[in-house]
């Protein structure tokens, strides 16, 4: 009987590591930054906030002036996850093509090439605008199964504490796919 | 009965198994694998001519006949933090064996890069490039830190790995030796 036991767990537990899973929400308890969620089709996504005094802490460090960055560290940034786990082959997305859904309205992302001009005055340190630039998820990835993965910071430019859903897509040979993370929270 | 009993208790078992697991998952970091993926198509490493912590010029065309591992990497990036003591016992097991483990920091100077290795356990003997502009980066597909290539005696670029790994898992150290042996 623990032989079947052992081996029914074995089993399941297997196959329980990679399969789809709902929507999880936790809040760190020593900064109370939240992290939504979820796997499909062997892809994990998952949206992390990075807190204003975070954000503006590491950018500060990295050469940045306080008036420099304030427009990203106030644009509701995350730490972005995406991570092929076990999905049926090579995945290929492009992140500035992810609908976000405010007030029941699309909402565009800006993509990163926007942002580095955005940030591009006279006095903008060159090493700054580096580590800002590769500090970014991906604009455009592909991942293999078995753990190819990024991890970036995102905005989503919406105002602090605005609540929006966000959709990953990818495709694999050109088939799509996606996963949604709904009633995620701007950091306050 | 007992066999009866087995399937619900193996379920709860199961279950309670992942209740438990799934619920730290969400908030913990990715777990860092082992897996290398093996480029598809024949490509020769691109030229990589960058200045170590010495200031002295590091060609990686003068590498060849040796198994070169190249990763690209900063220190304010948490899975490159995270991999780095895993690339220097890689470098440790495999640096008499014809392998040479290559890192290049992407956009930062030579002080924050030293003060960083310090902090790394066990901390980094292998070469340290520096790429200040990110020059490198679109020669070499590096679209995300960190990335690492692994190339053969040939300057054939064999395997990549984007995102974190364990670089002293056997499997890869395999990889690797099977490479020198090629």
């Amino acid at each position: 009987m623990i032989k079947n036991i052992i081996t029914l767990t074995v089993g399941l537990f297997s196959l329980s590591c990679f399969a789809d899973t709902p929507q999880a929400v936790d809040f760190n308890k020593t900064t109370g930054a939240g992290t939504w969620s979820i796997s499909r089709d062997g892809v994990h996504f998952s949206l992390t906030q990075i807190l204003p005094e975070q954000a503006k802490a590491f950018y500060v460090n990295r050469g940045f002036t306080l008036q420099q960055i304030e427009p990203y560290i106030s644009s509701c940034v995350y730490m972005a996850v995406l991570r092929n786990d076990n999905a049926a082959g090579t995945i290929h997305f492009i992140s500035k093509n992810w609908p976000v859904q405010f007030n029941g309205k699309p909402h565009s992302l800006l993509p990163v090439n926007e942002w580095v001009k955005k940030l591009t005055t006279k006095t903008t340190k060159q090493s700054s605008l580096v580590a800002f630039r590769w500090a970014q998820f991906p604009p455009e990835q592909e991942y293999e199964p078995g753990g190819d993965w990024n991890q970036g910071m995102l905005s989503i430019g919406l105002p602090a504490s605005s609540q929006f859903t966000i959709t990953a897509r990818w495709d694999i040979k050109g088939k799509a796919y996606e996963a949604t993370l709904q009633g995620v929270q701007c950091a306050k | 009965m007992l066999n009866k009993l087995s399937i619900p208790l193996g379920i709860l078992i199961t279950i309670t198994i992942f209740l438990v697991v799934g619920k730290g998952i969400a908030a913990e970091l990715p777990p860092l694998t082992h897996k290398l993926t093996t480029l598809k198509k024949v490509i020769n490493a691109p030229s990589l001519r960058l200045k170590n912590l010495d200031d002295e010029i590091i060609d990686i065309k003068d590498l060849k006949g040796k198994v070169v591992v190249v990763n690209f990497w900063a220190t304010w990036c948490p899975p490159c933090r995270r991999e780095m003591g895993s690339l220097e016992r890689l470098h440790l097991a495999t640096k008499d064996k014809n392998v040479v483990v290559l890192a290049v920091n992407i956009g930062e100077d030579v002080d924050t890069v030293f003060s960083f290795l310090g902090q790394v356990e066990p901390s980094p003997t292998f070469p340290m490039l520096f790429d200040p502009e990110a020059k490198s980066m679109s020669p070499w597909n590096v679209r995300g830190l960190p990335t690492t290539y692994i190339i053969d005696p040939n300057g054939t670029m064999i395997y990549r790995a984007i995102g974190g790994r364990e670089f002293d898992h056997s499997d890869i150290q395999q990889a690797i030796i099977k490479l020198i042996k090629k």
